[in-house]
């Protein structure tokens, strides 16, 4: 995307609201596609490029920020960096050297580096063999659970990091933090988006 | 109302002592205080003054660095609580810590535990229904266990003066397995639970599907705000409009001029006069110095929750009580029940594509028991009932991580609430059995050196044929209301989820069989008190807080006036 696009697209997606500081942002992540741009804290800078590559395929920037956009790749690692214990960092590290270990065997190189068809042929097998969540009543899951292995699991991390970013949560999904009342019906055209609380 | 006076040790002798200030202890502090009482309440933690001790209150996501995330030596204090998939960093620090505060289960049993003033009244469920004589003759009729020495007629005007104070929502309906509450003006169902319940009326005879009752304000009470429909309630609610010790009973309370309330007093005795044949006081243990303290009073009210009360009782040991004071049937201890809990169906609602709510409303839908009722269809399989709750609601954004699909038009679809999805989940009857018990490990001592629990409890034949009727149910109504993709569960969780730890100080008519009277009186100590969940005879179908408030209401009004009849 071109510096004149990516100005036209923003001005369309926030219209009036859209703050100086997010603009230069997402100019910024235009420019940069083959190197972080962010500090990590946890992650080297190939896992950090690993992750940052997965959040920008899984939720690229539309008419609506992407997940770079929203940091959500800062959040991942920070999240690693502080929420991980010990076993749960190795264990991430290791699944990110596997994943693009595997990458390689079958594409040749690691993934932040593949082309947008190796990469849709790679999510398209992670999908195709990644058991899937239990649904959850109340905090904990119902129904037999088998392990959903690294790709689900980072895809739902993913999906945390971005949809609770303040960007999102307040300025594209409907945000109203004390409804003040409670309607049980009500056409879904007067709200528009899902609620983000 | 802030300020509460915590300058206990100024006086050593009150009128009455309150151990623990959770639902039961704020219900038996308020009634002490307004009828006069000098009272102290004794409390394991620390303080939470209403509003102010509510960190995280308004918190959103992105406010919270980790965004609710916990840190591994948050999650570390709460090896066994963290099961229960409640606890989140804007709720940790209303949760005890688990390394300080061990417990041993000889059989699976899960304890969750709040260490402060409020104690699981700032964290629970908030459902909130009245019991009947169905509950109360249960254990005459079949046998199972002893008779309860009340009857619904002894709570009832008790059930409507502590709900006339508390705020129950409610619709009421006139069901005799499930007698209406004084109520506030009921929640609403959304547009998919009224279709369900529609079809189940109409499929089902006897059956019925009801907005939960729940001690949240509809209308302003007493200086109370009404719900805001946020559903942050497990962090504290800023309006007060659910019900909490912190909100409600504690402020009454300290209004009278008559509280004093103690922080990290660990009660490690109920102290036993021997001469006098009562009880003089309680000795306490600083949780910050270890310091030993004996307050002294004419009465005590032991509230630290089911099983930490039963706790306090054996380790108040004395010649007359050598076993535990009110041990002298041997039941102390013993006829632990719960709620079963996770066990139920859920599917996908279609034909309401166009239509959404306002709101996080705190709340869901009730089925009540329909079950072996007096006049209804009786079942071989098993005694007692269960009864359901459950609720419907559209998919959000976190369904994504289950959809077979990634990229742009992915990410914008879900910026659109997805299909309704609608559940329900019962909770059975558990019978009280002698054998399943808690008894003193001295083996396993706590941070300050107390003697704690083994925990010895598991379902038995009953519960589990009720949980499978439950299960089929389940499925059967949810196929006749016209779900699709229905998937029925049973987790099997081990007892203590449901969080409604009953019994092990039961009530009864004989002090050979039972360790209260009818007015939850210890036998052979008179003015010892027992009204939490520990008094509890049978563990009906329905939630239990209510009935708490309503037996320590009633209690505490009988030790006023016992006290001014000079019987205690």
């Amino acid at each position: 995307m071109n510096r004149r696009d990516a100005l036209k697209k923003t001005a369309l997606a926030f219209g009036a609201a859209a703050g100086t500081p997010t603009l230069l942002s997402l100019l910024q992540a235009c420019a940069q596609t083959d190197r972080v741009t962010w500090t990590p804290q946890f992650l080297n800078e190939d896992q950090a490029r690993f992750i940052s590559a997965f959040v920008d395929f899984l939720l690229p920037k539309t008419e609506t920020p992407g997940g770079l956009d929203v940091k959500a790749d800062v959040f991942i690692d920070l999240m690693y960096s502080k929420t991980y214990d010990e076993a749960a960092q190795k264990q991430v590290v290791a699944d990110i050297e596997k994943f693009n270990a595997d990458c390689k065997a079958k594409f040749g190189k690691v993934f932040a580096e593949l082309s947008q068809e190796d990469k849709t042929a790679c999510f398209k097998d992670q999908e195709a063999n990644s058991p899937k969540f239990a649904p959850k009543v109340w905090g904990t899951g119902v129904g037999p659970q088998e392990p959903v292995g690294f790709y689900r699991s980072l895809k739902s991390t993913v999906l945390w990091a971005y949809f609770s970013s303040e960007e999102i949560g307040k300025n594209v999904l409907s945000y109203d933090p004390i409804p003040g009342e409670f309607r049980g019906c009500m056409p879904l055209s007067e709200v528009g988006n899902t609620w983000s609380l | 109302m802030a300020n509460f006076n915590i300058d206990a040790d100024k006086n050593l002798t009150y009128d009455a002592i309150v151990i623990g200030s959770g639902i039961s202890g704020g219900w038996a502090a308020k009634e002490l205080c307004e009828a006069g009482l000098k009272t102290l309440v004794l409390e394991r933690g620390r303080i939470v003054e209403h509003v102010v001790d509510y960190p995280t209150m308004t918190l959103d996501p992105w406010e919270h660095e980790l965004r609710g995330g916990l840190t591994p030596e948050q999650k570390a204090k709460h090896p066994k609580g963290g099961r229960s998939g409640f606890i989140g960093a804007m709720n940790e620090h209303f949760h005890a810590n688990d390394l300080e505060n061990p417990y041993t289960e000889v059989k699976p049993f899960l304890w969750v535990r709040a260490h402060q003033m409020g104690g699981r009244s700032l964290l629970w469920g908030k459902q909130t229904y009245r019991w009947s004589d169905l509950d109360f003759e249960a254990n005459a009729k079949d046998g199972h266990g002893v008779d309860w020495p009340i009857r619904y007629k002894d709570l009832e005007s008790w059930y409507t003066h502590v709900e006339k104070f508390a705020g129950i929502s409610g619709e009421a309906l006139g069901l005799p397995q499930l007698p209406d509450s004084h109520f506030l003006p009921p929640m609403e169902l959304n547009c998919v639970e009224k279709h369900v319940k529609e079809r189940i009326e109409k499929d089902f005879k006897g059956r019925n599907m009801i907005i939960g009752r729940v001690a949240h304000l509809t209308e302003p009470l007493n200086g109370r705000g009404k719900c805001q429909y946020r559903n942050r309630c497990d962090r504290g609610c800023p309006y007060g409009a659910y019900f909490s010790s912190n909100a409600v009973t504690l402020p009454a309370a300290h209004a009278t001029g008559n509280l004093t309330i103690r922080p990290f007093s660990i009660v490690q005795s109920v102290v036993y006069d021997e001469k006098k044949g009562k009880a003089s006081g309680v000795r306490i243990i600083d949780a910050e110095t270890s310091e030993e303290i004996v307050y002294t009073a004419k009465i005590v009210f032991v509230n630290a929750s089911t099983l930490s009360t039963t706790q306090i009782l054996l380790n108040s040991t004395s010649n007359r009580f050598p076993n535990g004071m009110g041990n002298d049937s041997g039941e102390l201890g013993h006829n632990l029940m719960d709620h079963t809990y996770r066990v139920g169906a859920m599917g996908t609602v279609d034909g309401f594509e166009d239509q959404y709510y306002k709101g996080r409303r705190p709340n869901g839908i009730y089925i009540p028991r329909y079950v072996n009722l007096k006049d209804g269809p009786q079942s071989d399989n098993f005694v007692r009932g269960f009864g359901f709750q459950g609720g419907g609601g559209r998919a959000g954004w976190g369904a994504g991580s289950n959809q077979e699909d990634f990229g742009g038009n992915f990410k914008d679809g879900l910026m659109k609430p997805g299909p309704w999805e609608f559940f329900i989940t019962g909770f059975s009857e558990c019978l009280p059995y002698h054998e399943n018990q808690v008894y003193l490990n001295k083996e396993v001592l706590d941070k300050w050196g107390q003697p704690t629990l083994s925990i010895d409890a598991e379902w038995k034949a009953n519960e589990l044929a009720l949980n499978d009727q439950a299960r089929k149910d389940a499925k059967e109504m949810l196929e006749r209301a016209g779900l699709k993709d229905i998937m029925e569960f049973d987790n099997k969780h081990e007892m203590g989820f449901g969080i409604h730890e009953m019994g092990t100080a039961r009530m009864g008519r004989d002090p050979k069989t039972s360790v209260l009277n009818g007015t939850n009186q210890v036998h052979g100590c008179a003015n010892v008190f027992v009204t939490d969940g520990a008094c509890m005879t049978s563990s009906s179908c329905v939630n239990p807080s209510l009935t708490y408030m309503a037996l320590t209401a009633r209690a505490a009004n009988h030790a006023v006036s016992e006290l001014k009849k000079m019987n205690l």
